[in-house]
């Protein structure tokens, strides 16, 4: 017993003393022939290990986990790890492939000049639908309306669900009163809110996990949430033969979106793989697996020749300069701002 | 006797059963069904089993798993034994809140104290981390156990063997250790199944390339819970519920002392 115990340990040893890439990072964030490919450029092997939500993510590096080479985190997430001095400055002239991401992408202001920060992802805010349900009920989601104005809402009563999301869904509603998707002004929040209050009795719940199974299997006409998922959810529709087309759009007030970057780790066991990694990615076709996979938007203006034809015309994913002047990311709110808003919030959320 | 009371009482279990077994039914029954979406029974497949023995990082997962809890299992029966035969023969007050604190506090705030002891110690995460804090965690379980079965013995029959000459390291070889096995194997399949089944500790001390089957699952699940979940589940549930009755079988009292 003795004997198998010293085995395991060094058998645990023994993993880990080639070389390996350790990435931390979403689950399936990342496709698995882009891996393959990665391992036999750099002879090394490539371990991920997962979060399922930023605030882990923050939790556990702020806490001084160690062992990861690149975490790839929600642009808000950046400048408290940068803050807290758990993030490497990039040598940019180590990433000579930095030339093929699109220029609207870098220098954002969660890390300026991208100090610490090269864009991996994007997806957009917006609404998935039923297709065949708003043609027959003659409603459009090209607009916020849908799911905040109560005339058109009436006719779709109790099946729509927003995101559980405060942040998401004020945005929504700020952008739906013509305000910036970031606005603190109170008189411009107390607006959202009220629009929020009165939509709220035609809306079936604020969801934020089931949304795909509940567009696609049909119980829900109208669902607020991420690009990528509605991605997936039109795919399942189509692989469960569904008699109704699922479909989603940006709306013409703008929407909100969040960028997904790379970042080295201070005490990254091997910054020379997480480099190598970095300049890997950013080539065009490897880039372009991912959207390939999972629908989301890419920064990368190589990848489009890579990409599939029928994802390459969605405009949420390769949004034209027009389209992406409407989109904002959502900035990262300090304590006070939290607090109000989570006032409005929880009014939103006990209100009749 | 069928008395309305006992009707009531009928009820009430049919009811409370129902709760906790119908939704674990729903579960596996849709890890043979051949559809994407858990909505509906499309028909019937071993397809979602497949994919799991070919998708790389859970098979990782699960041998990360099996390593952690063999080598749990089998570190904190050693000390939960001894940890129990102590409390049995030391009647300190102090030694069963020792060894029965890391039961009773919540485990996230467990996890974060190791999680920042680790740091503390200037240790990177991974196997070693994880299996450390499960052997921690572990060795009430199996003092517990370990105790009620010693309590269940005759101390007579140490007390001949000491009489008839036997040293008191052949007292306990001979006598002692053959009475309490049945409590030592319980608490060894204790400390297995709640070693793989853990969360919450293994999630703030799992390092970079230690995930473990639950943490796997658990980031899955963000996007859906797809077929591959509720198969990989489901085969979860069958080892748990097998070492547990493994133990009830073993040792019956084990399981009612907790």
């Amino acid at each position: 017993m003795k004997k198998l115990f010293l085995a395991l340990m060094m058998a645990a040893g023994v993993a880990q003393a080639e070389d390996v890439l350790h990435i931390y990072n979403w689950n399936n964030y990342l496709a698995p022939e882009t891996v393959k490919r990665f391992e036999a450029s750099c002879k090394c092997r490539v371990v991920q290990d997962y979060y399922g939500a930023m605030e882990e993510m923050l939790a556990k590096l702020s806490a001084g986990a160690k062992g990861y080479d690149i975490a790839v985190p929600t642009g808000f997430a950046i400048p408290p790890l940068s803050k807290q001095n758990l993030l490497q400055g990039l040598d940019l002239a180590k990433v000579p492939n930095v030339k093929n991401i699109n220029p609207a992408f870098m220098n954002s202001k969660f890390d300026p000049g991208n100090k610490y920060s090269l864009p991996y992802s994007f997806t957009t805010t917006l609404l998935g639908y039923n297709q065949n349900k708003l043609k027959e009920l003659g409603v459009s989601a090209d607009s916020w309306s849908l799911i905040f104005d109560p005339v058109i809402l009436a006719k779709i009563k109790g099946k729509v669900t927003v995101l559980d999301d405060s942040r998401e869904v004020f945005a929504a509603a700020l952008m739906y009163n013509g305000f910036s998707a970031n606005s603190t002004n109170p008189d411009e929040l107390k607006k959202a809110q009220e629009t929020i209050i009165k939509a709220k009795p035609y809306w079936a719940a604020f969801n934020g996990q089931s949304y795909i199974k509940e567009l696609t299997v049909g119980n829900i006409w109208v669902a607020h949430g991420y690009s990528s998922d509605m991605f997936q959810a039109v795919a399942d529709a189509k692989a469960a033969k569904r008699p109704f087309v699922v479909n989603y759009g940006l709306q013409k007030e703008g929407n909100t979106m969040s960028v997904d970057s790379m970042v080295v780790l201070k005490n990254a066991p091997r910054p020379d793989l997480a480099y190598k990694f970095m300049n890997f990615i950013l080539e065009g076709k490897n880039a372009a697996d991912l959207t390939n996979l999972i629908g989301v938007g890419n920064p990368n203006l190589a990848a489009v020749p890579f990409v599939k034809a029928d994802i390459k015309s969605i405009p949420s994913v390769f949004p034209d300069a027009q389209v992406m002047k409407k989109l904002q990311q959502l900035n990262a709110l300090e304590g006070k701002q939290l607090r109000e808003l989570n006032k409005l919030w929880t009014k939103v959320k006990t209100s009749k | 006797m069928h008395s309305k009371q006992s009707k009531w009482l009928w009820a009430a279990a049919i009811f409370v059963y129902g709760f906790l077994y119908v939704p674990l039914i729903i579960v596996v029954a849709y890890s043979f069904n051949d559809s994407k979406l858990n909505a509906e029974w499309v028909g019937f497949t071993f397809k979602w089993y497949g994919l799991l023995i070919h998708n790389e990082q859970m098979l990782v997962a699960a041998r990360n798993s099996l390593i952690i809890a063999v080598v749990t299992s089998f570190c904190a029966t050693v000390l939960g034994t001894l940890a129990g035969l102590a409390m049995h023969k030391y009647k300190l007050r102090v030694l069963p809140i020792l060894v029965l604190t890391p039961i009773a506090i919540p485990e996230i705030l467990m996890g974060v104290a190791l999680l920042i002891f680790f740091v503390m110690l200037n240790m990177t995460l991974g196997m070693v981390s994880v299996t450390l804090a499960h052997i921690a965690f572990c060795i009430g379980f199996v003092a517990i156990v370990v105790r009620s079965r010693l309590q269940g013995m005759d101390e007579a029959l140490v007390e001949a063997a000491r009489d008839l000459g036997a040293t008191p390291i052949q007292a306990f070889r001979l006598v002692t250790m053959p009475l309490i096995m049945p409590g030592i194997i319980a608490g060894a399949l204790m400390a297995f199944t709640l070693s793989i089944d853990d969360f919450v500790i293994t999630f703030f001390t799992a390092g970079a390339g230690a995930s473990t089957l639950p943490l796997q699952i658990y980031s899955m699940i963000r996007i859906a819970v797809t077929p591959e979940v509720n198969a990989i589940s489901t085969l979860l549930m069958l080892l748990t519920l097998t070492l547990i009755l493994i133990a009830s079988k073993v040792a019956p009292s084990a399981l009612r002392a907790k």
